[in-house]
């Protein structure tokens, strides 16, 4: 028995120290240096809360907030409508399930960067092209040149990518269910839309939880969709929190400042997950 | 317990011995020294590739590594905070320039021969951007650029436009241009960095030169030395096209070579893209007249490459040794010639036409500083202007100047 347990610990450590290593350690030597005036290079001394009190006098930050919580909240929406309702269709029985599976998965594969070029280039000649055939007015533009709609094309950008890992982990929930459930539905004549709701939602909700969460996370902490399509433009109007944190804390010389922000953040996202998950799993089934 | 213990110490010095192996790697196996060149410019990429084979094959025993990736001077600053400065950098005399000779990480070049061999004014304006703090040379000058309107000759041409030398001729100039069915200025702002060489172009001749150092101490504001250069900003993106804002450098490029727009209010940069585009488009260049007096309009220019040696490196010799080939006369011709820059050696001239236009302001040194080099680097000027021609609120946008400023230099 305890031969066994120092194989386990074998198998854990190194990922231990990884990540010890890679994440924990910087992390806290970002927090560290929140409390600093270090400018990610040079001298530096302690100046107490002065970076945490400036993080919430500053409009760009809290103007940078409100874009990522919009954002992360109509991306995260849509991504679990629609994964959802892919992965339905990819679970039932349809010709070329597997190869349908395969292509729905491709965009995850792709590096976000060269999907966001891509991206660009539709929004600068295609779809104004298009606009301009058809004499739409609002087509005819690249939208990504207009601060109120820039947000747009991002949340576009970021939901075709990600559809594709979170219908993959609604394929796994969706066969979890017994098929005879489904039967039983069938007998009592039950329509497509009951069963969705009373049977399919309900039972796949453990996995609605986890996907709204994981979907959350990652809006929030949006980057390089961001890089690629905007760079946080017009003016700043799609500046994310986290490419606030890497201009000002690598390009701005305020690296003490932006980790006071990232530790603010850091904060956000857990209270916001904790919130999440428990008002999630409250109406899990059990 | 113990077992354990013993088994977590050897795992990190595994991981150590794994980090420590990573780092290391300067030298290579066959007994080459290892240089790295860090370029902040994408455009020179070909021209230094070259360079570096004549170097190389003059200097068998040196191998030099070429490295100029995208956003350049944050992969720097990041670099910077991991201790893992290159070897030789070529880098644009701006804030970021500044901020690294501070920080006393660069070589210092004082009572080198090597210094001789630029020209005195662009040291000093080197010097200006470390500010009076710090004595020493931290870099040396190398190309040098002009902030200037492009035009395409056989538009110009054609409207019968002369060249503008102050700000109601240039108005004038636009105004036809329109008239004409032309899109007088092709603006590429979707890019945000696009504005500057509009806004340097502007404030250079109407701003005053020691604004920054008065801004600093508290003793001025955008709201009242600024108000005219505001005004004059969205003048010209009245002359502009109906995508302003959403049109990219890479692609205004390519449209402006294609005959889209009179002008084109870039640096010396973009001529070497807009040629690739079509190589028969003729071009001319002049220096920005915002100021309504002609004699008081001068070129904006400033240290485009500046060439800076890491004080850690342990090569210094051998990176010395390409610094001062690159120096050389002939190599620095080679430079300009290719990159359609101007040059900081000695006795090296920028022969191209097309900079005719330009060309008096080096001869009489009718020069002047980019503004925005003086500007703290973490308030992100350049996002600040893309907002504000796009909302277009003068007062609003000058008070953000202002308090965007103030917010910088006092975290």
């Amino acid at each position: 028995m305890v031969k066994r347990q120092y194989a386990y610990l074998f198998m854990v450590i190194p990922a231990l120290v990884l990540f010890f290593t890679f994440h924990t350690y910087p992390a806290l030597q970002g927090i560290f240096y929140s409390f600093t005036d270090y400018k990610g290079y040079g001298t530096w001394d302690f100046v107490g809360f002065k970076n945490y009190l400036n993080v919430f006098l500053d409009t760009r930050a809290l103007s940078a907030y409100g874009f990522t919580f919009q954002f992360a909240i109509v991306a995260t929406i849509l991504v679990n409508i629609i994964s959802l309702f892919i992965a339905i269709g990819l679970n039932s029985n349809i010709k070329f399930r597997k190869t349908l599976r395969a292509v729905y998965f491709l965009p995850y594969i792709l590096s976000v960067l060269i999907v966001g070029y891509i991206f660009k280039f539709i929004f600068t000649h295609i779809i104004p092209g298009i606009g301009q055939a058809l004499n739409i007015e609002f087509l005819s533009t690249n939208i990504l040149g207009n601060p109120d709609l820039a947000w747009v094309a991002i949340v576009i950008l970021a939901v075709w990518q990600s559809v594709a890992f979170n219908t993959l982990l609604y394929l796994a929930g969706l066969s979890t269910i017994d098929q005879e459930v489904y039967e039983a539905a069938d007998i009592d004549g039950a329509g497509a839309w009951a069963k969705f709701w009373r049977i399919t939602f309900p039972l796949v909700a453990p996995f609605f939880t986890i996907n709204m969460v994981v979907a959350m996370k990652n809006f929030l902490m949006a980057f390089d969709q961001i890089v690629a399509l905007t760079g946080g433009g017009p003016g700043q109007a799609t500046e994310s929190i986290s490419l606030l944190i890497y201009r000002g804390g690598f390009q701005g010389g305020e690296f003490a400042y932006q980790s006071a922000n990232a530790v603010i953040y850091f904060i956000v996202i857990v209270v916001i997950s904790i919130i999440q998950l428990r008002v999630l799993e409250r109406r899990e089934v059990k | 317990m113990k077992k354990f213990t013993k088994g977590l110490i050897t795992a990190s010095i595994g991981a150590s011995l794994f980090l420590a192996g990573c780092g290391a790697g300067d030298n290579a196996e066959d007994g080459k020294v290892q240089l790295e060149l860090f370029s902040n410019k994408s455009e020179s990429v070909e021209t230094y590739k070259g360079l570096i084979q004549k170097f190389e094959d003059e200097n068998p025993n040196i191998d030099i590594q070429l490295e100029a990736p995208p956003e350049a001077e944050t992969v720097l600053k990041t670099r910077l905070t991991k201790d893992d400065l290159p070897d030789i950098m070529s880098i644009g005399g701006n804030a970021t320039y500044g901020e690294l000779a501070r920080a006393g990480v660069f070589y210092d070049f004082t009572g080198s021969e090597l210094v001789d061999k630029v020209q005195p004014s662009y040291v000093d304006m080197l010097g200006k951007l470390v500010g009076p703090d710090q004595e020493g040379i931290y870099g040396l000058p190398y190309a040098t650029n002009a902030n200037a309107v492009i035009y395409n000759k056989d538009k110009v041409a054609d409207l019968g436009i002369e060249i503008p030398t102050n700000w109601n001729e240039f108005v004038t100039a636009l105004e036809t241009a329109k008239e004409a069915g032309e899109i007088p200025i092709y603006f590429t702002l979707q890019e945000a960095w696009t504005a500057m060489p509009s806004w340097n172009g502007v404030a250079g001749n109407l701003a005053p030169d020691d604004f920054a150092e008065r801004k600093n101490e508290g003793e001025a504001t955008f709201v009242e030395e600024y108000d005219e250069i505001a005004e004059k900003m969205l003048t010209l993106v009245e002359y502009g096209h109906d995508n302003n804002f959403g049109i990219g450098y890479g692609d205004g490029n390519a449209a402006f070579a294609n005959g889209n727009g009179v002008f084109y209010i870039q640096g010396n940069w973009a001529i070497p893209e807009i040629l690739k585009a079509n190589p028969d488009v003729q071009l001319g260049t002049f220096a920005l007249p915002s100021n309504d007096n002609s004699e008081e309009n001068d070129l904006v220019s400033g240290v485009d490459v500046a060439l800076a040696v890491s004080e850690t490196t342990k090569h210094k010799e051998e990176a010395l040794k390409f610094i001062e080939f690159l120096i050389n006369e002939e190599t620095a011709n080679t430079y300009i010639e290719e990159q359609k820059a101007f040059s900081a050696v000695q006795g090296v001239f920028q022969e191209d036409p097309i900079f005719e236009g330009i060309r008096v302001n080096f001869e009489e040194g009718s020069l002047t500083s980019f503004v925005d080099h003086y500007y703290p680097a973490g308030m992100g000027a350049e996002n600040l202007v893309q907002d504000f021609l796009i909302k277009k609120n003068k007062e609003d946008f000058l008070n953000t100047m202002d308090s965007e400023w103030n917010k910088v230099i006092n975290r």
